[in-house]
């Protein structure tokens, strides 16, 4: 399943073929309204319609021109659909959510047309069709693997997202088509298009066999539930797709007794059968699973061997699907073969030997990030970030989840190549991953991780939690001041305390974690903010790995550029916030000659810069020595932690965050009148106070609810915000016209 | 100004803590092989956390020494931090609750230094090492045996009561570790103990199948009676 936004962004293109909007099939209904409905803000953003080819709304004209006398219910419902499809598109359009200003009619069905798209542009943007035609999506599917690019083509859920088939059932589907236009024309039905579509689908087939390297046992009715070792071996590099969605495959078992081999003991790949046998070497780690060895006369490959208790009928099962696919790619420990004993017995797999050094123990504190990369900047981590992105999006377009997302499960080299390792763990057709980390399990993971199988949005937040925590050496998002420390709590509590537009900032931890936040690009901060805050608008439809990478490498772009104009920015570890503005007075510390260390602070009443004598560090440390103190004119607001000039402050708050907390906080309506009714300073007290939060104009002013907005009116579920309500009104009420 | 270091010490590591407190008895009985077997246990502790990277980044170690009073040896501190124990010595009687409600404060001060700055911690441990039966205050022992085993119940505390040599009282150490029995050590594996220890603060920031940790329990057989 992927989230059409992802289609959305820039460099990307989202179609949609005729047959989509004639859908008549309960089980997807509402799809396309969802659809829009997810895709509306990514779209606004980055001008990106979605786009509806001329020739498709020529199709949906003539059938809407169809008359309806003699059809069938459900032919009449699906020309319906494409009358109600039509007035839709014109009212959408100029909203600027779909174009239908491409293609011309050189191409006499819409079908060529999509393949002659995909295949003049598919270099240049990843691309997603929409589309029930069986046909269709094998060719899609065939040219995506010819030309190794990332196109897509899937049909659309119920839930307005793009489901992907595997090769091998989109392959099964395809087949059976056949079957039915070979049994049409043998009963004269719908000859001449029968006969079209089993021409064109013959040769189809047989290529798309050949090339994907399915399994031509087209006639099971759906995939044999035991992977075969026998499976035809994709060529390498090839891009195929696991199942998505796989159904759960219920609880694991650990197989039989064997003896588990060890050091110098010999051992086979693949089964009995096979001819290849080889010593384990040097005993290289041990994990929680088994242990890792080296393979005697290859130094590039290693092999981990399961104890006991791990050696389990899902592992084998995720290892027999992975090593039947041939798949390798520099920076995925991807297994290239079982290994089993001299009997036959399954006890493990080797893997190519990453390089580099965990995470965990590199990137993961600042003491230990300065001791192995003395002289990386930011950029470089930026660097890391989008490597570890490429190899996540890459395994996603699988159909493969990672599951557990740790800085033990992540390597990195000197000169910034992510290594992902652990195949074993990850979550593939069904089989969970059945291991975890607190810090990077969604809320709404429960219980054991073996017993369920882990949604996208899970994975999303551990791939979010894991950017962060490159970017910020460590510190963990939902880490703040004033709690109990319990990680499980703290995520479920989604209080992101990192300072973004207003006064969400009172809890930050301590040190200087606070300023390496502050030097971040907006846009980052943006997407993180609103990925980890409760009231954060991807805080339940969090950014997929295509869009952070997209947002990395933007950021990545942006050292050098006109918009980096702090040059403090590009240090890992900055002493203070990011300058205001290009024009802030920056200088270095006359005491500490720290480089860049002092920044002008900007004075709202005075309309200029006050610059301070030295930088914090050394004003700091110059009161701890009881010296006689510079002039105490400015002093840290309470909110931001900021200086600004005492003269200028309202009970120690600058005068921004004195406007701000004076606002009715629009997060907390009324239960009366819902409407928004405390200020931020308020409800600040009486957070500070201990006491419970009042729920109500009555119970935190003793006054009743203002008298506009009687309580026997309709309560609003929502703050009206003027800029966007019209238009989405505008969309809901068409909506409601055209699929309700 | 070493109070500031110690805060930027806590503030600069952003590893989630494992406070690790250790009670431990030094009364009169615990004289000759054992004590110095302890102490050496006890010093083999700090080198084996500094050896794993992970234990060293993320446990953080007290030492409350109980006789006929009790003394905190060792505020909680990174294995940086740590002073090796030259020698303790044995005498007195054995306060043991008054030994355990030390711990017990010097850890609740500790947790609020590290809400104060943002600093997670995993559950903490407490382990509980005694030769004898208790005979200080009967009051300071009933509210020891209650402050643990509240902690316990909220799942704020992990609780590893051991005792040693054939007097150790295990009906009253049974009593602070309502789930799980106390163990009784085998000899004087006290390096077998520390060993096993270290590993399993180690294993707490490893990938863990459930959102418990779950011990090294084959380890146990390496130090404990069973």
């Amino acid at each position: 399943m992927l989230d059409p936004t992802e289609f959305v962004q820039q460099e990307r293109r989202l179609f949609i073929d005729t047959n989509v909007f004639m859908d008549t099939d309960t089980r997807r209904a509402g799809g396309l309204k969802r659809l829009f409905e997810r895709c509306q803000d990514d779209i606004a953003r980055n001008s990106n319609p979605i786009v509806v080819p001329t020739k498709v709304v020529d199709e949906l004209t003539k059938q809407s021109r169809t008359n309806p006398a003699g059809l069938t219910d459900g032919k009449a419902a699906a020309v319906r659909k494409a009358t109600n499809s039509l007035t839709f598109l014109e009212s959408v359009a100029p909203l600027g959510l779909v174009r239908k200003d491409l293609g011309d009619n050189s191409n006499p069905y819409a079908d060529d047309l999509f393949v002659e798209i995909f295949t003049r542009v598919g270099g240049k943007y990843e691309m997603c069709l929409l589309t029930h035609d069986i046909t269709l999506l094998l060719r899609i599917r065939l040219l995506a693997a010819k030309t190794n690019r990332r196109l897509v083509a899937g049909g659309l859920s119920k839930e307005g997202q793009i489901e992907v088939e595997s090769d091998q059932v989109l392959f099964e589907k395809g087949a059976r088509k056949l079957e039915r236009m070979q049994r049409q024309i043998r009963q004269s039905i719908d000859v001449a298009k029968s006969e079209r579509e089993a021409a064109s689908l013959e040769p189809l087939l047989d290529d798309f066999q050949h090339t994907l390297g399915v399994s031509p046992a087209a006639r099971q009715p759906a995939p044999s539930h035991t992977p075969s070792p026998a499976t035809v071996a994709r060529p390498e590099g090839t891009p195929c797709a696991f199942s998505s969605p796989a159904k759960f495959r219920g609880p694991d078992h650990v197989l039989g007794t064997t003896t588990i081999p060890r050091e110098g003991d010999t051992v086979r790949f693949g089964s009995a059968t096979s001819a290849a046998s080889f010593t384990l070497g040097r005993l290289l780690g041990e994990g929680g699973e088994g242990q890792v060895y080296e393979v005697a006369g290859q130094p590039n490959r290693v092999a981990k061997i399961f104890d006991a208790e791990h050696r389990t009928a899902h592992r084998q099962a995720k290892l027999v699907l992975l090593t039947a696919n041939g798949l390798a790619r520099p920076g995925i420990a991807f297994p290239s073969s079982v290994i089993t004993t001299m009997a036959g017995d399954f006890v493990g797999y080797a893997m190519p030997r990453a390089e580099g050094k965990e995470f965990q123990s590199t990137l993961m504190r600042p003491k230990r990030f300065r001791e192995t990369y003395p002289n990386w900047s930011k950029a470089d981590l930026v660097d890391v970030c989008i490597s570890f992105l490429e190899r996540v999006v890459y395994l996603h377009s699988l159909n493969v989840l990672l599951g557990d997302i740790n800085p033990k499960n992540l390597m990195v080299e000197a000169k910034k190549t992510v290594w992902i390792i652990d195949a074993d763990s990850w979550q593939l057709e069904g089989y969970p991953c059945p291991v975890g980390t607190a810090m990077f399990t969604a809320p709404t993971v429960k219980g054991d991780y073996a017993d369920n199988l882990r949604t996208m949005e899970e994975e999303l937040f551990a791939v979010a939690t894991m950017l962060f925590m490159v970017l910020i050496t460590g510190q963990f998002p939902y880490s703040r001041a004033g709690t109990d420390g319990d990680i499980p709590r703290l995520i479920k509590e989604g209080k992101f305390a990192f300072q973004f537009h207003g006064k969400s900032d009172q809890d930050q931890p301590g040190g200087k974690w606070k300023y390496m936040w502050s030097h971040l690009p907006f846009k980052v901060k943006s997407l993180f903010w609103h990925t980890f805050h409760r009231d954060g608008d991807r805080y339940t439809r969090r950014p997929t790995a295509g869009e952070w990478l997209q947002v990395f490498r933007e950021y990545k772009a942006f050292f050098g550029s006109a918009d980096d104009f702090d040059p403090m920015s590009n240090d890992v570890y900055p002493s203070r916030f990011k300058a205001f503005r290009p024009d802030t007075p920056i200088r270095d510390c006359p005491q500490c000659h720290g480089k860049n260390a002092i920044v002008g602070e900007w004075d709202d009443d005075q309309q200029s810069y006050f610059e301070p004598e030295l930088c914090f560090d050394c004003s700091r440390q110059n009161r701890h020595r009881q010296q006689p103190r510079p002039p105490q004119n400015t002093a840290m607001c309470k909110s931001c932690g900021r200086s600004a000039l005492k003269s200028s402050m309202t009970y120690g708050h600058c005068a921004e965050c004195a406007a701000k907390g004076a606002q009715l906080d629009p997060a907390q309506l009324c239960i009366d009148c819902r409407r928004p009714f405390i200020t931020f300073d308020h409800a600040d007290w009486f957070k500070g106070k201990g006491l419970a939060m009042p729920k109500s104009h009555v119970t935190a002013t003793k006054q009743q609810c203002p008298p506009t907005a009687p309580s026997t009116k309709k309560p609003r579920t929502q703050p009206i915000k003027p800029s966007t309500q019209p238009q989405k009104s505008l969309l809901a009420r068409l909506f409601g016209w055209f699929w309700n | 100004m070493a109070l500031r270091i110690s805060a930027d010490d806590l503030v600069e590591n952003p590893t989630p803590r494992v406070p690790v407190s250790l009670c431990i008895d030094t009364s009169g009985s615990m004289m000759g092989d054992k004590i110095r077997e302890l102490v050496e246990g006890v010093n083999q502790f700090y080198a084996t956390i500094d050896a794993d990277d992970d234990a060293h980044d993320a446990a953080e170690v007290s030492v409350v020494e109980f006789n006929s009073r009790a003394s905190l040896l060792q505020d909680y501190a990174s294995v940086e931090r740590l002073t090796p124990i030259s020698t303790l010595d044995p005498r007195g009687l054995t306060f043991l609750g008054e030994g355990v409600n030390l711990a017990l404060d010097t850890l609740e001060k500790r947790k609020s230094d590290y809400s104060g700055s943002g600093v997670l911690y995993y559950q903490p441990w407490l382990v509980l090492m005694t030769d004898g039966q208790p005979n200080g205050d009967a009051r300071e022992l009933e509210r020891a045996v209650q402050r643990v085993t509240e902690l316990v119940a909220e799942k704020k505390l992990t609780v590893f009561p051991i005792g040693i040599g054939a007097d150790a009282d295990m009906s009253v150490l049974a009593r602070f570790s309502p789930n799980r029995p106390p163990l009784r050590l085998r000899g004087l594996n006290f390096k077998e103990f520390f060993e096993w220890l270290s590993k399993s603060v180690s294993r707490v920031s490893q990938s863990t199948p459930g959102d418990t940790v779950k011990l090294d329990l084959e380890g146990l057989a390496g130090w404990a009676e069973l």
